[in-house]
């Protein structure tokens, strides 16, 4: 009882998390409502996109460790379903444990060898090692190579996937699940550490623990929350390729957090629909002021990018918080 | 493998190499002197190889196009600096990596708006179009000698000029502890502009020499970047000798590796395996390299002297 007081306690600090979730959980009954189902398709994506960066938010914007290669571990999930399924697995669960077990572990290797440097050092070797990756699955000619190979939605037993809106909704409780445990992870002792050491590691050190353990930790379990996105990311394109994992990709989980804020839980995912809704209508916008270049979004989404991070620190949240911080003093003045 | 083949790729090998180190050199200061983490600095490839192929296409002459095309790479890398990067440097990294990853998309898509996005060619004029007997019996493009040549003459060049110059000096000074280089007096702040400028004109020299040989196309100096970050870490980050070693050694094992990979690969597998996977590997390889030499030593191999 005293541990759910807590956790409720813990879930009221982070309001905005927690609001996504229920619009996520709520947003299927507007698209009916509105008979708009490819919004569906489009959500799970958004959702899918935001696992993967909440995974990355745990070592970049918590653990303070800039890794450049995380796409990596989300193609590394969604091979799992691939390659099992070109071997007639097709049990849904067995392709998750697969995907976890396969990316932690090689989140242990990488993150053991990588943590080994910092800086600009650490951003390079993440990226070399995603790179390698992505050459390797390049190389697999079996598995389709540079072309991909398709996947079908898993069999996840007792739950048929075909039928409509499973899917979103095995999508949405898997994000909830990472979020909630997230909240606990962050706030609990282990939590705190991590984020001593991004703030100061050598008083971390001085205070007598090992900062290379709570760091390879948390890198494994960022690692193995990609690759259940990754997974899960599988059922829903049904098909994979190693674009999934090209350097691109990871600079775009990197984007997502920081459009949404970094240091903040609902960042990532609150980033994840901002960078999906610059996607879908900036070229809508430049169709409207620009038809020649509706092609050609990127020349304003690049621009965006750069002034968010000279401009805009903390992303969407810390615009928000910086608004209710106004809003408040403004009451106070009254 | 016949040793005329083999002296080819060795061949091809260093020209990739030199390329690679244009890009790197000006790149490793960038890192080294400003800790800062250039990734548009393959955009800059792209103005290069866009200029010299587009004044060429107006005027007629490869020369001229590449020569004038030298005063705008080192411009734009000029107004960049001013405009954007000045801004940056005291930004973590992580934000350095993302507004730079916002100046990849946008020149990428104003190239793609100015020249279209389908890819340009450019023809060398017949003085360079022939071929030079390195050996008896084997011929090999005058061009890539070319290339060769400049891209040794232009490493020669740097290293005087970073080694034997007042300039020089100073970079070393700045690469070595910025902060105490500013307390002495050093105009830091025009150094990094100069250096800014100097590397984005290296780089698009890089890209004019490369126009010829491969697709001028929106993106093309992307896998060149990350390949000369590679170059960069084995050199150490900041030696500009380390990155010319790095150079030729990443040129040399990425050729060689594409070539004799499948052909090693072919005596213990069936042909098709290991047509395919041996460029894989090979491409696989440039990075292997790179991890093993951060897990042994982290700071690469030619970390500059203190």
């Amino acid at each position: 009882m005293q541990h759910l007081i807590a956790i409720i306690r813990l879930a009221r600090q982070t309001p905005s998390l927690f609001l996504l979730l229920a619009a996520f959980a709520l947003f299927p009954i507007y698209t009916h409502i509105a008979d708009l189902p490819f919004w569906n398709d489009m959500a799970m994506r958004i959702m899918l996109l935001g696992m993967a960066a909440m995974g990355l938010n745990l070592v970049l914007g918590f653990g303070g460790m800039v890794s450049f290669g995380h796409a990596a571990f989300v193609g590394i999930g969604a091979y799992c379903v691939g390659i099992s399924q070109f071997y007639g697995i097709d049990n849904g669960w067995l392709h998750l444990g697969l995907a976890l077990l396969i990316c932690g572990g090689l989140g242990l290797v990488i993150g053991f060898l990588a943590l080994r440097t910092s800086g600009i050092y650490f951003i390079m070797i993440t990226l070399a090692f995603a790179q390698m990756l992505f050459f390797f699955f390049v190389s697999l000619e079996a598995f389709g190579g540079d072309d991909g190979m398709s996947t079908e939605r898993a069999n996840f037993i007792f739950i048929d996937l075909w039928e409509p809106l499973r899917l979103y909704y095995l999508i949405w409780a898997f994000l909830f699940t990472t979020a909630f445990l997230l909240m606990l992870i962050i706030n609990s002792r282990f939590g705190i550490v991590l984020r001593g050491i991004k703030d100061n590691q050598s008083r971390i050190e001085a205070m007598g623990l090992s900062p290379l353990a709570y760091k390879i930790t948390a890198y494994v379990v960022s690692a193995m929350i990609c690759g259940l996105a990754g997974a899960l990311f599988a059922s829903w394109q049904e098909y994979v390729s190693p674009d999934i994992m090209h350097w691109s990709r990871s600079g775009e989980l990197m984007i997502i957090i920081v459009l949404g804020g970094l240091t903040y839980l609902a960042g990532p995912l609150l980033g994840a629909i901002v960078f999906f809704l610059l996607e879908e209508f900036l070229p809508e916008i430049l169709h409207v002021i620009a038809p020649d270049y509706t092609e050609n979004w990127m020349i304003i989404f690049g621009p965006i990018l750069i002034a968010v991070v000279l401009f805009a620190r903390g992303g969407v949240m810390g615009m928000g918080m910086r608004l209710r911080d106004m809003a408040k003093n403004l009451g106070v003045k009254k | 493998m016949t040793i005329t083949l083999l002296l080819e790729q060795i061949f091809n090998g260093i020209q990739s190499g030199v390329t690679l180190f244009l890009v790197a050199a000006g790149l490793t200061l960038i890192l080294g002197i400003m800790d800062f983490v250039f990734l548009a600095h393959g955009a800059q490839v792209m103005i290069g190889a866009y200029a010299a192929t587009a004044i060429t296409a107006a005027t007629g002459n490869f020369y001229l196009g590449i020569l004038l095309a030298i005063p705008v790479t080192f411009l734009s890398g000029y107004v960049l600096e001013f405009l954007i990067i000045r801004h940056l440097y005291r930004r973590d990294h992580m934000e350095q990596v993302l507004a730079t990853f916002g100046l990849i998309l946008f020149f990428n898509e104003l190239i793609r708006i100015s020249f279209g996005p389908a890819a340009l060619f450019s023809n060398l004029p017949s003085s360079l179009s022939g071929f030079v007997h390195i050996l008896p019996d084997a011929p090999y493009p005058t061009y890539r000698i070319m290339v060769i040549a400049i891209g040794f003459a232009i490493a020669v060049g740097i290293h005087l000029l970073v080694s034997r110059t007042r300039m020089g000096a100073m970079v070393r000074a700045g690469a070595n502890n910025p902060d105490m280089t500013a307390a002495l007096g050093v105009n830091i702040r025009l150094l990094r502009r100069l250096i800014f400028s100097i590397g984005a004109c290296l780089a698009g020299v890089a890209g004019m020499l490369l126009a010829p040989l491969t697709s001028v196309e929106p993106g093309m100096g992307e896998p060149l970047l990350i390949l000369s970050l590679v170059v960069i870490i084995i050199g150490g980050i900041g030696s500009v000798r380390g990155a010319f070693i790095a150079a030729l050694v990443i040129g040399l094992i990425d050729t060689m590796g594409r070539v004799l990979l499948p052909e090693l690969l072919r005596s213990f597998m069936d042909q098709a395996t290991a047509d395919g996977a041996g460029p894989a590997l090979a491409s696989m390889m440039v990075y292997i390299v790179m991890a093993l030499v951060l897990v042994f030593k982290p700071t690469g191999l030619f970390p500059p002297r203190g």
